[in-house]
């Protein structure tokens, strides 16, 4: 089974030095938490905002890539988690056929913003990540930590 | 310089990436090029750490756990049966310099407008030759950069290791 997210949000992590990207799903009843790098934060970021750089960034980069040979993203899923390493599949179409791609969430969730596509997730992965990390995560933190964020 | 079809052929010097140079105080990396025609003069651009590190990666052909940006973009060539062709360093204004990244698919080329490290990142994963125009090249900037790309780097040596 698989589950239609959508981005809420990021947050920084002060313990890992580290973004976290909050995906959602539509009734808001399950969290999905993906630790993501500074650059793809940013890149995710300005996706949200749809903020145009003066240049393409990477991942506009890549959407130029796939528009000028005209392929298209159909869906991003965020398909496993095996010790903090996280699996996306990105699904696209070119020139009539399906293609199946491997990559990080991250990129996935890049793309799929600049692309209008679907986000998916796997109910295992929802289920794993947030019984484990964001429980021991959330346990972790102090009230000093929230200051962070805003500074 | 190698053969190529383009009609520009005669106006494009093609360049090797030398080395990225660590710029510990800021959040970007310095790539050096130099031309493979043998001349010793050398092309600089500034690119952001992420970048800069993808492209250390490509030299070292080092391989991650999982797929970065750039290994990325090639996996979609290489699902889709796209090459990356060449990439040209094609113009410069206010010290930013603009990239074309070329592809070809069935005898057909296709560009695309890119940053430089985009472009070279995955020009270096895709065995792509790498050039820029005589007039960009002219128009690079930096003078005596080798004096000082060589104080850069002694100057990190001593700090990075902290």
């Amino acid at each position: 089974m698989i589950t239609q997210m959508q981005v809420k949000g990021l947050m920084f992590d002060p313990y890992n030095n580290a973004y976290i990207v909050i995906l959602r799903d539509e009734d808001q009843s399950e969290m999905l938490p993906i630790w993501v790098g500074k650059s793809e934060a940013s890149s995710i970021s300005l996706a949200l905002e749809s903020v145009a750089p003066p240049r393409p960034m990477t991942h506009d980069f890549m959407k130029a890539y796939l528009d000028a040979i005209n392929a298209k993203v159909i869906s991003v899923v965020i398909t496993d988690l095996n010790e903090n390493t996280y699996y996306a599949k990105i699904h696209l179409t070119y020139e009539d056929s399906e293609y199946t791609v491997d990559s990080r969430p991250s990129d996935a969730i890049a793309l799929a913003l600049r692309s209008q596509a679907p986000i998916f997730a796997n109910e295992s992965v929802i289920r794993k990540q947030t019984s484990e990390e964001l429980d021991q995560w959330l346990e972790n933190l102090k009230p000093e930590d929230f200051g962070k964020l805003d500074s | 310089m190698p053969e190529h079809t383009s009609h520009t052929a005669g106006t494009l010097i093609g360049l090797t990436v030398d080395r990225v140079v660590e710029d510990s105080n800021t959040d970007t990396r310095i790539l050096v090029l130099s031309r493979i025609d043998g001349g010793t003069e050398l092309f600089t651009v500034w690119v952001g750490a992420a970048e800069g590190e993808s492209i250390r990666r490509a030299l070292d052909t080092s391989v991650t756990p999982r797929p970065m940006s750039h290994d990325l973009i090639k996996s979609f060539g290489e699902h889709f049966g796209v090459k990356t062709e060449r990439v040209v360093l094609t113009d410069v204004k206010s010290s930013t310099y603009f990239a074309t990244v070329y592809l070809e698919s069935n005898g057909v080329t296709r560009t695309i407008d890119a940053r430089p490290s985009d472009a070279i990142a995955l020009a270096l994963r895709c065995q792509a030759p790498i050039y820029v125009t005589q007039d960009v090249w002219k128009r690079r900037s930096g003078q005596n950069l080798d004096a000082w790309l060589s104080k850069l780097d002694t100057k990190n040596i001593g700090t990075q290791e902290v």
